[in-house]
């Protein structure tokens, strides 16, 4: 119970400490198209979230199962999704000239 | 719950595609309506719903050892965390967004080249908190329900499901929050 108690105040520490990184990263002079590297922390805050709060290892095998299916189809959805926007090229081309 | 949970992941994992389309279309712009937002704020609402969670979880782990009379308090605090969140986002945040007018509409803040880059990131700043918030407000209907039914004494070691199942839920709004923290208040924040 105590090693418990222990347990889940140690993950709110942790969550508070990679808040702390992402915000103080997200002033860092990074690229554009760098910046969301900002979101590596989200990812560990979430993963800390569904281990210990959620407890996500201790359910059933249901429990897990369904966990596991919506990662699989967020990373379906957010993959091919996201196959546009980070692979088309913009072409500039010049406008009709309306004479 | 679980399979609910799944139908949600996909629901905010929609939402945070639209965030990528957005951006992409006009990042300069998507990143001058980023650094409008009150990240003092928001910042205050994460440690608020993080604590929450926190709490939440504490009161289970009290039930599972049969403390009645402490998940009701735990409840009670995560319900209250939980009302601050929403005060602080609908009653101080949104109140201070229409004041300096950031909602899109005729008279937006923004104009010029970043104008449309802006006016994208506030639709889904508004669309993605209000959907957020009307998440919160059935995660504090179904904490005050757990109230209620413990202090009915419905809930011993051996039984307490609906404890189990609420925390799920409140747990998952508080992950969503965490996602929706940084693609709104911090990746357009230093650019």
């Amino acid at each position: 119970m105590t090693a418990h108690f222990r347990n889940l105040l140690v993950t709110w520490v942790l969550l508070l400490v990679l808040l702390g990184a992402e915000f103080g990263a997200s002033f860092l002079p990074l690229a554009r198209s760098d910046r969301p590297l900002i979101l590596i922390p989200v990812v560990l805050m979430v993963a800390a979230v569904g281990t210990m709060f959620m407890q996500v290892g201790r359910g059933p095998t249901i429990v897990r199962l369904f966990a596991v299916a919506a990662l699989v189809w967020l990373c379906v959805l957010l993959g091919l999704g996201s196959l546009d926007p980070m692979t088309r090229t913009d072409h500039l081309v010049q406008a009709a000239n309306p004479k | 719950m679980w399979l609910f949970l799944a139908t949600e992941v996909l629901f905010f994992g929609a939402i945070v595609l639209s965030w990528i389309y957005c951006r992409r279309w006009n990042p300069a712009g998507f990143d001058a309506g980023a650094q409008q937002t009150q990240l003092g704020i928001g910042t205050i609402n994460t440690v608020i719903l993080l604590t929450s969670s926190l709490v939440y979880s504490v009161g289970l782990a009290f039930i599972e050892a049969g403390n009645r009379r402490r998940l009701i308090q735990c409840c009670a605090l995560a319900w209250a965390l939980g009302l601050a969140f929403l005060i602080l986002k609908f009653g101080i945040e949104y109140h201070k967004d229409f004041a300096q007018h950031l909602f899109p509409g005729p008279d937006f803040a923004i104009n010029g080249a970043l104008g449309g880059g802006a006016r994208l990131f506030f639709v889904f700043y508004f669309v993605s908190t209000a959907v957020h918030g009307i998440h919160m407000i059935g995660g504090l209907i179904l904490v005050g329900w757990i109230i209620l039914r413990a202090r009915g004494d419905e809930f011993s070691p051996l039984y307490h499901t609906p404890v189990v199942v609420v925390g799920l839920y409140w747990s998952f709004v508080d992950v969503v929050w965490i996602v929706l923290y940084a693609l709104i208040y911090l990746v357009g924040r230093g650019s």
